[in-house]
């Protein structure tokens, strides 16, 4: 069937990976078109007037780990992107005594000092570790990931520099921690540092966002390392806050993508690839509309991709195999606040820098692991864990004059709830977050306006996430690298020729980095005037 | 002037036995130095009660170096290994119970019983686990290459084990990649349905650490405790005839045979170091025995924090060594029983009585267990691992009476209120006897009786630091190269002529004597 493409390329899905991928590939000439099922664009990467004069970041909440190259090369500044940096993390603990580290490192050392003199002197020294390890493996999170079972000399090659990186370029000592972040727990990682509780639950708390996975949980010691990586105009580990809420990072790509020259639709859900002879040829929408492009890009994750978009009969059935067991499940759910009032924290003052930071709601390691144990076995946490912004403390144009809206996300929230979610469980679910919040902050309850709550079972029907997980896949040691998300299948092809993967399940994962999309657009570019073949 | 010995063994357990054995094997004059008064340190069998012989801390063996066995004809000296059929049998209190046996379609016949799915899957993963295995033993008998240095040997060594890899097929090889680091709940998850195979399996991924199986890692676990298996056949365990101290005797007997002198009741107090080399050892008695090679079959920690001392060593060395993992998890109950205990869901004397008995309904089971624990109490409702070894070898207890060994996890050295005192040791033995009492209700009424031990007893009788049988946890950030520590996984130290041959180094773990025979290599290529 020789069908004309009407475009170079479709991408599906408009979140902030399929934006990026949009935007690269237009960027260098080709004619792109980018479908979005909703009538906005961001997935996850949303901002939502929910309930009237207040916008709610509906889901991802801050950014880090966007890629620096990523806000250079497609001018994102220009095009309206502006992040705040978020300077402090303030963590409330029981009996009105709190923990709050500072963008000023005296400040913060004077703080540390108060809960431990020891780990005040090796706070600064960790620093540097972790920022030295963030650079460590930013050739990994730079590089599409070569195939150590592959025989292709170009990959072996890669490989071989890798190995010498690894072997020679990196400091010994770097190289065991390396060894040691990716194998460890967090809560292990940290004993060999410090001793003050309330420090290593803030600190641990980083290693099991998005995981289904408690602090001594061998592995998360990676994600926290994961969460390290963020840099923002080359200043590693440094959170910000984006003004308009997350969703301006989705315009902002989106409006890079339209100045060279992709048109965007949303309201379009495509509902299959459309194969032919291992072939992809385009996209039918569920209008029944077919349009064909010479590449199709995929920015949902790859269950979605592979087991409903694609028809099974035209993937290998190893292939197959491997997607059905690439851990996906969602462990974190969301509840967004609209409140005619600050919290007031116990034993602090009614507002301060302290609400303009990260609040950090765990106040120990045994606090989170024992909310990991509620989830295990199929509850949510009944004390969970939270992590907090106050979006309109930093940016008043989130809520109107003199109110507020808090962005609360909370870990752990199975997507498999014994007995399944449903309203009256979701309901449970945010006054266990209300309660938890007001343990610490007495007047939330009587400052809330609106409440939106969302599962990750709400994650997958509104956002389209299977399982509700936040990075597409779980960021386990056996996905990550040449194994995300499939072996032999971790540079952004996939078996059928001409589709290619762009979103966080493939590598280097999750957050709002764009740099799966800005790896995978590169990619799709190498090969584009010799179409890949096995 | 003239050394007595080319080398000192500190310490004689089943390592040190055979780095001496070897050592001698190769005319060097060697002394071994006991503390206790019997050699084997753990591989030991005792009367603790008049005409009941228990395997204190160790059960049975797994995987045996072959090579170990052979160079040093342990068979000459009595090893003999008697293999249990079926492997394990794990009860359920629901009158239900799952067996394994040697014979794969043994073993298949039974899943079926549980699930066609289960059963069908069998082959397919005992094959996958089967490849793992195979790869990691033939990692165990290498030294793990310093793969900083660079060297020639090492990048030869990496280069074996990956064409190893490779010979497997790239689909194989991948899959091996992607288990090691897997939780073994994932990994069964993604095989089986059936809850007791799964915890049953799952199980002999968790044994030895403070862990549960959704770890990270265990997966890895899983597959070293079926090193030396045939394939398809798990958590299969050999008894040693006459006790598992029989297997330390044979070492013993070889490293004699060879030459070596071994001492027991005798204390090692200190390493003496001059210059930063090890010259000899001072003994609790006051006394001092030079020789050029000192060898330590102590756990790090107790090597180098103890005997050595931190004022010896680098200041990040220490720091190292301070680190490492150890927390022992495992208790044991040894108990000397008047009859067999006579399970609910298959009553009386049978076959299953000779595998291991397995108290591992499933994968929650376990974690919830590893939950009591790692809020630092005894779990509640333990994972057991229990052996009754007087039936096939009725030597070690009293003419129709029986000894059982129970391996009880998780039972924590860190409690959360303190020590290991007679209550909360009486409160483990309680919790043992009324778990088992659930599957055999006559388990209570036999027991005539009885020895408890805890991780504090481990570490107080045999050195173990903090009770960890391993020297040291078998979690992924403390294997191969960065096992003891990294950088030192060679078996040699910062102390020049010292070195370690214990558990503590790669491999590490079981009683396998491949620590002791991979030292010997090294401390051979130095001498």
């Amino acid at each position: 069937m020789g069908r004309v493409p009407h475009y170079d390329a479709i991408v599906i899905g408009g979140g902030h990976n399929g934006l990026t991928t949009a935007a690269y590939l237009a960027k260098a000439g080709k004619q792109v078109l980018l479908l979005e099922r909703r009538d906005i664009l961001g997935g996850a990467t949303v901002t939502e007037e929910i309930y009237p004069g207040f916008k709610y970041s509906v889901a991802s909440y801050v950014v880090s780990l966007l890629r620096p190259d990523v806000i250079r090369e497609l001018k994102l500044a220009e095009h309206g992107l502006e992040i705040v940096p978020l300077e402090s993390s303030f963590s409330p603990l029981p009996g009105g005594d709190y923990l709050v580290r500072w963008a000023d490192r005296d400040q913060t050392r004077r703080e540390i000092y108060r809960h431990s003199p020891h780990d005040a002197d090796l706070y600064p020294e960790f620093g540097r570790l972790m920022s030295q390890m963030a650079r460590a493996v930013k050739p990994l999170i730079s590089m599409a990931p070569p195939d150590p079972t592959s025989l292709n000399p170009k990959e072996l090659l890669e490989l071989a520099k890798l190995g010498r990186y690894f072997a020679r370029d990196l400091e010994q000592e770097h190289f065991y921690s390396l060894v040691k972040l990716m194998t460890m727990s967090v809560a292990d990682f940290l004993d060999e540092w410090f001793e003050s509780e309330p420090l290593k639950a803030v600190m641990s708390s980083s290693g099991i966002i998005g995981t289904f996975l408690g602090p001594r949980s061998p592995g998360t010691a990676y994600v926290m390392l994961h969460h390290f990586m963020g840099e923002i105009d080359g200043v590693f580990r440094a959170w910000g806050f984006p003004r308009g809420g997350t969703g301006a990072v989705a315009e902002s790509i989106a409006s890079a993508a339209r100045s060279y020259g992709v048109e965007i639709r949303t309201s379009a859900d495509v509902e299959q690839v459309i194969v032919k002879k291992g072939r992809a040829l385009g996209v039918a929408l569920e209008s029944g509309e077919e349009i064909y492009a010479r590449r199709v890009v995929s920015g949902v994750d790859p269950k979605r991709t592979f087991l409903k978009l694609v028809d099974e009969s035209h993937l290998p059935s190893d292939f197959v195999e491997d997607i059905r067991r690439f851990r996906i499940q969602g462990s974190s759910g969301k509840v967004n606040l609209a409140l005619s009032e600050l919290p007031h924290f116990t034993g602090l003052p009614a507002d301060g820098p302290h609400l303009r930071g990260f609040i950090s709601v765990g106040p120990s390691i045994e606090y989170l692991e024992r909310a990991y144990d509620d989830a295990k076995y199929g509850a949510f946490s009944r004390r969970p864990y939270l992590d907090i912004v106050i979006p309109s403390a930093i940016d008043p144009a989130m809520a109107p004059p003199g109110k507020h809206v808090m962005s609360i996300f909370v870990q752990h929230a199975p997507y498999n709830l014994n007995g399944g979610w449903n309203d009256a469980q979701r309901e449970a679910f945010g006054d266990a977050v209300v309660d938890t919040l007001a343990e610490f902050a007495p007047n939330i309850k009587d400052a809330i306006l609106h409440r939106q709550v969302l599962t990750p079972w709400d994650l997958e029907q509104v956002m389209g996430l299977t399982e509700g997980n936040i990075f597409q896949g779980e960021l386990s040691l056996h996905q990550l690298f040449f194994l995300r998300p499939a072996a032999g299948w971790a540079r952004y092809r996939t078996p059928v020729k001409n589709l290619y993967l762009c979103g966080s399940a493939a590598h280097p994962g999750g957050g709002i980095s764009s740099a799966p999309g800005r790896l995978a657009a590169l990619e799709i570019l190498k090969n584009w005037s010799k179409p890949w073949s096995s | 002037m003239i050394q007595p010995y080319d080398a000192i063994v500190v310490g004689a357990g089943h390592n040190g036995l055979t780095t001496a054995a070897y050592l001698a094997k190769a005319d060097k004059r060697v002394l071994v130095l006991e503390r206790r008064d019997i050699v084997g340190g753990v591989t030991v069998t005792q009367e603790v009660h008049t005409g009941f012989k228990f395997d204190t801390w160790v059960h049975g063996v797994g995987w045996l170096h072959p090579k170990v066995m052979r160079d040093l004809d342990l068979a000459h000296h009595g090893l003999e290994i008697l293999r249990n059929d079926p492997t394990v049998f794990a009860p359920l209190p629901d009158g239900a119970h799952l067996t394994l046996w040697q014979d794969g379609g043994k073993t298949v016949e039974t899943l079926r019983g549980f699930s066609s799915s289960d059963a069908n899957k069998w082959g397919a993963f005992a094959e996958r686990v089967a490849q793992v295995a195979q790869i990691l033993e033939a990692a165990y008998s290498v030294t793990p290459p310093d793969i900083r240095a660079g060297s020639f040997d090492d990048l030869i060594k990496i280069l074996k084990l990956g064409g190893r890899l490779r010979r497997l097929g790239r689909r194989n090889m991948m899959e091996v990649i992607r288990l090691l680091p897997m939780s073994v709940a994932e990994f069964l998850d993604e095989w089986f349905e059936t809850d007791v195979l799964k915890g049953t399996l799952g199980a002999s991924g968790i044994s030895g650490i403070f862990q549960g199986p959704r770890a990270s890692g265990t997966t890895f676990i899983l597959a070293h405790h079926h090193v030396g298996s045939p394939k398809g056949v798990f958590r299969s365990l050999g008894l040693v005839r006459g006790g598992v101290g029989n297997l330390s005797a044979a070492l013993a007997g070889a490293a004699r045979q060879h030459g070596a002198e071994i001492r027991t009741g005798a204390e090692v107090e200190q390493v003496v170091i001059v210059e930063g080399q090890a010259r000899g050892v001072v003994l609790a008695s006051g006394e001092e025995i030079a020789a050029s090679q000192i060898i330590s079959n102590a756990d790090p920690h107790a090597t180098f924090l103890g005997l050595v001392g931190p004022l010896n060593l680098p200041q990040d060395f220490v720091q190292k060594v301070r680190n490492i993992k150890f927390r022992g998890a495992c208790a044991r109950v040894n108990l000397a029983l008047d009859e067999l205990p006579s399970f609910t869901s298959l009553p009386g004397d049978g076959p299953h009585l000779r595998g291991v008995i397995s108290i591992s309904p499933s994968l929650n089971y376990l974690e919830r267990a590893y939950d009591d624990a790692k809020y630092g109490g005894i779990s509640q409702q333990p994972y057991l691992e229990a052996s009754i070894p007087s039936l096939a070898d009725p030597t070690l207890a009293p003419s129709g009476k029986h000894v059982m060994t129970i391996a009880v996890q998780y039972a924590p050295y860190q409690l959360k209120q303190g020590l290991w005192d007679d209550a909360q040791r009486e409160l483990l033995f309680d919790t043992v006897v009324e778990t088992l009492t659930e599957y055999a209700p006559n388990l209570t009424g036999a027991i005539l009786h009885s020895q408890v031990l805890t991780p504090l007893d481990l570490e107080q009788e045999f050195g173990l630091t903090e009770g960890n049988l391993n020297h040291g946890e078998l979690t992924l950030d403390q294997l191969f190269f960065m096992r003891p520590v990294p950088g030192w996984a060679q078996y040699r130290t910062p102390i020049k002529n010292l070195y370690l041959c214990g558990a503590g180094t790669h491999p590490g773990g079981g009683v396998a004597a491949a620590s002791g025979y991979n030292a010997a290599r090294e401390i051979l290529k130095d001498a």
